[in-house]
Formats: structure tokens, sequence, C-alpha cells
């Protein structure tokens, strides 16, 4: 450890790490001690190269970039004096003479470093006459990503992501001096997994992505804090919302799962939210065979009336379930109840459907919450779709569609055997042409609750948004379905932050861990095979 | 290159004129790795850089950098393989002194850096030529070939057990890559730009492994140095600068050529006695001492001995003893556009004062010398050149900075006339 002293403050820092490093350790980088920088990035090798980050080091005549500096006991730094200020603005004059300041119409106006930077250090006017570098204005770098030559200030963090995160390499710096220009190699596009992340490490607006650039300007943008489910890797997100509608994705940092980045099949997930798929209204299968739009209390009061004639002709065992792995702890963990109080509780499985997957972060468990399913007591659904083969179920409780996929063998044929099939579900899917009672149900962006990832670390989704049609959680709908049946669940309306403190008092796994003490990056399992 | 010029007469070039001398065999008779085998049998690596610091040995590539520290800063118990590098890319406007060093005396060369290599225990140096000097390259590869069939070079040099192997590498154009990281990273098959320091080449130099650049010429210093002893070096030149070097001497003056001569020889008498002064009875109006990167100096500060400790007092510095001399015809803002054009071109574009400075100045200047210069601009050049100085990776934005400085320092009237006049008053000077 070293000791340094950075603007008359003292502080413990780890050796080896520069100053940068340092300020980001302790969490004070912008957030405390304002030390403006472009072309360093945590999550990136240090280049050195903007120069913006210089502070004054005793013992130093000249003043240091702190990116590079690596730190020493009884280092003494001065952040915000005459002599840095003159150099931070003499950065930005020079970051600006070639710059188009086409701010109006540019994208990432709001969101720019260029812009905030400038506001604090730049001058009040432009000492340039001279034209400005001739560049190309629309560059399509691959299928995801749009360049603007003019605004970049070759920073270069795109090349070294290119380079270090994906290791797929494909930007480089064409050229030198003032004419450098950030390029692709022929026939060799900006096409990896994890590209879009280009654009959100673009301190400027020079990369911007296909599916946002023009959509909204940001500072209409809420940023709500949420997961990505897309896989089981739980990705840390902002949910970028407006006029109840979600816009983009972009990564929040959690070192212990994304560091800074997610991928960009994740990142396009977050249309499914309110996509034109969504299940709108509860519906009920009438005599003709065909479902027809039904109240919430209706539709509950049928699928009650129909276990209750199942449970009392052949007993509990005939009610079966199968989880759904997108559905956060507390609604799987309301389905856990329900099915104990039913006493049913060992028919139940959670299918989770499977993909591609990298070293980096997609996982092959295209769900959130398969592990929170499996910590809960959910296991394959290989008995469950037995049970229904063997004709020893009756009634089926389905969480979701992903039984669905062929892996499980099972399509939605199976299912017509059944005398009740109740679907909880967010999205249309063939699911529903054997299903009695379908009802709809909340993203997870729309709720508050935790999800599991595939590592076990425990984290919390909350509403960023209201569906904008009629939707519950799973959990609210199965509360009130276990009402409806006349049995006891939880005390009084449904409350996921109860439901959570309930689950870590009922599950060792979970003891302590509920939706308030995750906090905003999570907390492992008790244990992680449980 | 002629070399009917008597002015090759100092130790390091006596020889150059004789065809053989180039050749292993002329070379040796003529005394040639006499020193690599007192040093490699006689000598420990230590009382090498013993030597070479006692002499005070100045590195010779432009920065002037003691050279037998430099070498002692390579760690001593590593085990990873060490490497010398030597750097011959040549690439300052007005310096061409390693050029005839490489095609005159290459097994100099190789001797010296023989010697390093023991010094510094390094097993390989890599010479990376500048891409333009293909007869320099062709010279020293032949001396390469012909000293390592003869067991200079290779396994087991002269039965001491010492094994050192030579790498020639050819530039591809880059005057960066005469800067000793930028030329790491050519020699690597990367894009030539400076390294980040730390780390600094010594731990952290050729594909990773600890490092040292040095200079053609001061790797020709390293024989004569080990041969008469660090006293003799010691007594040439002055006090803090000594021994010979070679001047480049080039523009207006009736003897362009090399000149080898003691540091701390005056200015003005490189021009006008050794260089023979201006031709068509022109008066001298500035000179650049040391390559274009370094300030000039104006007709009235000659009287200067060409060491860095005289010539920091005037602002400006011994760089590559590339002396440049403009005459009373010269229009100094098309000096300052010239210049400015070459550093906008050669910059690498990583730090952002080079990459826009160099630019923005080159825009400004071209636009004074065009008559619409405004009358603001000089102070804005002057700021705009502060402002690049000592603030980015390497040197280069410092060297781009320095010359305009220069200028502007002793030449402010050219460019005054040009703003108030609306055009350049010396329609005699060279064209742009």
């Amino acid at each position: 450890m070293a000791r340094i002293t950075i603007d008359d403050q003292s502080y413990e820092v780890k050796d080896g790490r520069t100053i940068l490093q340092a300020l980001d350790d302790l969490g004070l980088l912008m957030n405390g001690v304002d030390v403006p920088h472009y072309c360093w990035h945590p999550k990136l090798s240090i280049d050195g190269s903007c120069r913006l980050c210089q502070v004054e080091i005793e013992g130093f005549p000249k003043l240091q970039i702190a990116c590079n500096t690596p730190v020493k006991d009884g280092m003494v730094i001065r952040t915000q004096n005459e002599r840095v200020k003159d150099a931070r603005e003499g950065v930005m004059e020079l970051l600006l003479v070639n710059h188009p300041l086409d701010c109006p119409i540019c994208d990432q106006a709001g969101e720019c470093k260029l812009q905030d930077y400038a506001y604090e250090y730049g001058a009040t006017h432009a000492r340039t006459r001279e034209p400005r570098r001739p560049a190309k204005k629309k560059v399509e770098l691959g299928p995801t990503i749009v360049f603007d030559q003019e605004r970049c200030i070759l920073c270069r963090r795109c090349v070294r992501f290119c380079r270090e995160v994906p290791g797929t390499g494909e930007l480089m710096v064409q050229g030198r001096g003032d004419h450098s220009v950030i390029e692709t190699a022929p026939d060799e596009p900006l096409a990896n997994d994890y590209s879009m992340n280009v654009a959100d490490i673009c301190p400027v607006g020079a990369l911007t992505t296909k599916d946002f650039r023009f959509k909204i300007r940001v500072w209409f943008l809420e940023d709500a804090p949420g997961v990505c489910t897309g896989c089981a890797n739980g990705c840390n997100v902002h949910l970028g919302v407006a006029n109840n509608r979600v816009y983009r994705y972009v990564p929040r940092r959690n070192d212990a799962v994304n560091e800074t980045w997610m991928c960009d099949e994740g990142r396009l997930s977050y249309k499914q939210i309110g996509g034109e798929d969504r299940l709108r209204e509860p519906q009920l299968r009438g005599a003709d065979g065909r479902l027809v739009a039904a109240s919430f209390d209706a539709a509950l009061e049928e699928a009650a009336t129909r276990i209750r004639r199942a449970v009392d002709a052949s007993g509990p065992a005939v009610v079966v379930s199968l989880a759904s792995p997108h559905a956060t702890n507390e609604d799987l963990f309301t389905l856990r109840r329900l099915l104990e109080v039913l006493g049913t509780s060992s028919a139940a499985g959670v299918a989770v459907r499977s993909g591609r997957s990298d070293a980096l972060l997609i996982k092959a468990e295209k769900a959130a919450n398969a592990a929170g399913a499996r910590a809960l007591g959910f296991s394959e659904p290989g008995p469950v779709l037995d049970r229904i083969r063997g004709g020893g179920a009756r009634v089926l409780i389905a969480l979701g569609h992903d039984v669905l996929d062929p892996i499980f063998g099972a399509n939605e044929a199976l299912f017509e055997s059944l005398d009740t099939l109740i679907l909880l579900d967010t999205h249309h899917s063939a699911l529903e042409r054997v299903a009695h009672i379908v009802l709809p149900a909340r993203v997870a962006a729309e709720k508050l609750g935790t999800l599991t990832n595939h590592a076990g670390r425990v984290q919390r989704v909350e509403p960023a948004v209201e569906p904008a049609h009629l939707a519950l959680a799973e959990g609210e709908t199965l509360l009130r379905l276990a009402r409806a049946l006349g049995l006891a669940l939880f005390e009084g309306p449904w409350d996921p932050r109860s439901v959570s403190r309930a689950i870590g008092a009922a599950v060792p796994a979970f003891a302590g861990i509920d939706v308030d003490s995750v906090g905003a990056e999570g907390l492992p399992l008790r244990s992680a095979g449980a | 290159m002629g070399l009917e010029a008597p002015y090759l007469t100092g130790y390091l070039s006596e020889h150059f004129a004789d065809a053989a001398y180039a050749t292993l065999d002329g070379y040796v008779a003529r005394g040639g790795y006499e020193a690599a085998r007192k040093a490699l049998r006689e000598l420990s690596p230590t009382q090498v850089v013993d030597e070479v610091k006692a002499s005070g040995l100045q590195g010779r590539g432009g920065a002037g950098f003691p050279t037998g520290q430099k070498w002692s800063f390579m760690p001593a118990g590593s085990d990873k393989p060490k490497y010398l590098v030597c750097n011959a890319d040549e690439s300052e406007p007005g310096s061409f002194k390693d050029r005839i060093l490489m095609e005159r005396g290459p097994h100099l060369l190789l001797e010296g850096i023989l010697i390093g290599a023991f010094a510094t225990g390094a097993e390989k140096t890599f010479i990376y030529v500048r891409g333009e000097y293909a007869e320099s390259a062709r010279r020293v590869q032949r001396a390469i070939d012909e000293a390592t069939a003869r067991g200079f070079f290779g396994k087991d040099i002269l039965g001491t057990g010492f094994r050192h192997d030579l790498v020639l590498m050819r530039g591809a154009g880059s005057y960066i890559c005469g800067e000793e990281t930028g030329l790491l990273e050519s020699l690597e098959g990367k894009k030539g730009q400076p390294r980040k320091k730390p780390p600094f080449p010594a731990q952290y130099g050729a594909f990773g492994m600890p490092t040292t650049v040095n200079n053609v010429e001061t790797f020709c210093h390293v024989p004569h140095i080990l041969r008469r002893g660090a006293a003799w070096f010691k007594a040439i030149g002055t006090d803090k600068s000594p021994g010979n070097t070679i001047f480049g001497v080039s523009g207006h003056v009736n003897r362009p050529g090399l000149y080898e001569l003691p540091l701390g020889t005056k200015l003005d008498t490189i021009v006008f006695e050794h260089a023979g002064g201006v031709p068509g009875g022109r008066k001298v109006k500035g000179v650049i001492p040391g390559g274009m990167s370094m300030p000039i100096l104006p007709a009235g500060m000659l009287d200067v001995p060409m060491a860095n400790e005289f010539l920091r007092e005037r602002k400006t510095m011994l760089g590559t003893g590339g002396i440049m001399v403009m005459d009373d015809s010269t229009c100094m803002v098309r000096v300052a556009c010239v210049i400015s054009y070459f550093f906008r071109d050669e910059s690498c574009g990583q730090c952002t004062q080079c990459r826009e400075g160099t630019g923005w100045m080159h825009k400004v200047l071209n636009r004074i010398e065009r008559g619409a210069g405004n009358p603001d601009d000089v102070d804005l050049l002057l700021d705009v050149a502060g402002k690049m100085e000592g603030a980015t990776i390497c040197a280069f934005s410092d060297a781009a900075a320095w010359p305009i400085q220069g200028l502007l320092r002793h030449f402010r009237e050219d460019f005054d006339a040009h703003v108030k006049t609306g055009r350049c008053p010396f329609p005699e000077s060279f064209a742009l």
C-alpha cells in the first residue's frame, strides 16, 4: 500500500496502480476528484495520448499524465490548481481545432464528454480562422455502428476495445497526424458480438449505434438501473426510459458481472419489453374453442374452479407446474408456496432454452433467472413432461413457454391432453393454442424483484416502465389465484419486498439476501451450489 | 557521396576516403576490432561501462544523453534476453552524418556495437536503418556477413564464450521511427508511434525485453574510447561535451558537406572557415545549428561554441549537428511554412497537442505567407507552440514547436511585415 495526497486529502492506495486507477479504485474519479480524461478507460489498456489528465506532482518539473504515472508512497498530487487548469484548457482548445461543433444535430449531445469538458475548461470563443479538416460524416463501420469522422478525437478507445475485449481487432488508425482516421480493413467490417460497446465508450459523437441514433434526445431519457434478461449472465444495464418506453440498454458497470460491457444481442433485447407480440389481456377459451378476452378476476376465477375440480376429483398430484426462468425469485417463490399449499410441490420443473455462448459474457442459458429457479427447487422439466405424457397430470400451470424449445421434445400438441392449461406469459407463443386460461405477465423491467445469474449472484430489477396493457407480475397473479382457491400464501396484497424477505427466511441460500440488501450490484447466494 | 573535400580528418573519419576501410581486412589492418578484443578478453562489462562513463561520451542522436549511464540502466541479473538497438534511422532534416559512418566505416559501427553488447549483456542487436538509405543498409549488411563469418559475431566470439547476433532491418520512411520507442514499435512490425513511458526501454524495450537504443555515431566513438582511453577522449572538445562529432553543413554555403570537428568548435568558424561562407556575396541571415527541430540562431549569435552547455544559453541545442545556413534572401515565414509542413505531415497523431497543434500552426503560417495574416497571429502561434511543448508522449511535439518559437524569437519582423503589407516581402526567397 502507498499513502498519497491528492488535493490535500490523504489516501491509502494499492501499489502498482497509476494515479487514475487509484482514484477509480477509491471511487473518487469524477466523483469527488475531477481529473478529466478521454483516452483512459478503466477496462482498457492505458493509452496516454489525449493528455487531458495532466496533474501536478511534487518533485516533477512538468505536469504528468495521471493515467500512466504510478503512485508512490508519499506522492503529493494536485488536480485543481491554475497550472493544471491551464493545461486542460490548452488540450480542450486543440481538441476543438478540427471539431465541427455540430452539437445541435449531434446524437451525443447531452452525454458528450467533449461538451462537458469544453463547458468546464473551454474558451468562450474560437481562435481558429482556418477551415476544419475535411472528413466523412457518415461511415458505416459495420452492421451496428455509424462513424462520424469529423467528430472523432482519436482517443482510440474503440480500437483498443476491439483488440482487447472481443479480441477481434477490426478497428485501426489509418494515416497519421491530423489526417489520422479510425478505419476498418477492406471487407472486414466491425461485426463482433460486442460491437455496440464502442458507441458507449466513444466519449464524443463519433460512434453511434444505428439502433439508437436519432431516436430521442438523451436528456429526455431517465436512466433506470436494471439487468439484461437475454441470458444467464445478468449484465447490469441502465434502461433509457422516456414516455413510459424503453429506448435503449446501456451497460451499467459491475466489475463482478459485466465490467462495463454487454453483448449486442442482449443490448437489443430491450425491444422485447415494448414488443408488438406482448400478451395484452387475460383470455379464456370459450365454448367454441376460441380464446376470448376476459377480466383478470374472471380468468382467475375460472382457473381456480378448474384446479379445485381436478383436485377434488383426483387429488393434488394431478396439478403440475413449469416455472419460468425469466420470472423473478419472488414470482417463483410464490409459485413454490402455491404448489406447497396445494400439496403438489414435487411436480414442478423449469425449462431453460439454451443457445450460443462464449468465454466473455454470453451464456448458453437464455434466461435471466434459471439459477434462481434451481435454487428455489425447480429442477429439470423432464419429470413434469413425463407425467403429462403418462396421463398422470390434469392441470398445468405454465409460466412462460420456454418448454417449447425443441431440446425438450415437447411441442404444444403434448399439452392438448390436459384438462387445463393455465398460462402466465409475457409474449405470444404457440402454447396459447392449447391454453385454457391466458394471464399476461410483466417482464423484469416492469416489476420489483431479484434475479439470480449463472454464478449465483442475486441482482435487483425495478419497475422502469409500466406495461401499457393489463399485466401482473407472475407472483401477484399466483397470489390472487391462491386467494380465489381460498388458500393463504402471504399476508396482505402482493408485495415483492416482503416476499423477497420471506425467501431469505425460508431458503438458506437466500439468507439475508433480498431486493434491498442486494444493493445496486447484487450479492452472491450463500452457497453457490444450492 | 563525394569525399573529395578534405574535411573528414578526425579519428572517426580519417580513413573514410580509403575504400578498403569499409572491408573487414582493411579495417583490421588499421587496428580494427582490437578495442573489442581488449574489452571482451581483458575487461569486465562493468569496467567497459565505467570507461565509457568516464569518457563523458554523450549520445549523438539528438538528445545528448550520457551513453555510459544509459548502458548502466540495463538490468544486471535479468532472466530475459537483453537487446541493443542501433538507431540508424537518421531522419532529421539537415542531418546526414550517420549515412557516411555506415557507408565508409561499417566495421567501426559494428565494433562499437560489439563492445556495447558486451557491456550491457545484450544477446542481439537490431540495426534499424532508414528506409531511404538503401546503400547504407547494403554496406552494413555486407559488413555484418563478413564479421560474422570471421567470428566477430555469432557464438563464442573471439573464444570468450560471449555470443551476439546482428539483425539489420530497414525502416519504411517515417520520421517518427527515429524516436527510440517509435523505432521499437516499427521494429516489431507495428505502426511507428512512440510508446508512453513508463515503462522505459531498459525495462520493456524491443519485443518486451530490456533494450538500449543508441545512435550510429555514438557507437562509432566507443572503439576509439576503449583503444585510447577515457582521458584521451575527455581531452577533446569541451569540459562538458567531450569528443568530436561530424557536423553536416547544408544550405547557403560555398562548401556544404560533412566536417568532423571537436565539440565546442564555434558555429561561425564552421560556417565561414570550414564551409567557406555564403556564396554570391550575400550575408548570413540565420543558421539552424542542430537539425531542423532545433531553434535557429540569427547572424549576430553565431560566435557560439557548438556544445549544448553553450547553445542552451542561446535557447537552442546541438541536436544531431545538422547545420543549415540561410542567406539574407530567405523569407523566414517560408522557412516556418516548410518546417511546419514537415512536422504536420510526420506527426504520428497520438497526442492531442501534437496532432492538432502542428496542423493549426501550419495553416496559420501559410495564411501569413499568403498575405492574409492578422495582427494577433504571431501571438497565437507562440501560444499554440507553448501548449505543444513538454506535454506529450515523446519529444516530437517539442521538436515541432521549438523551431517556430526560434523563428518568431529572432525574426518576428519578417512575420510582422507579411501581416502589415499583406504580401511576402522577400521576392528572391526560395519558393514554397
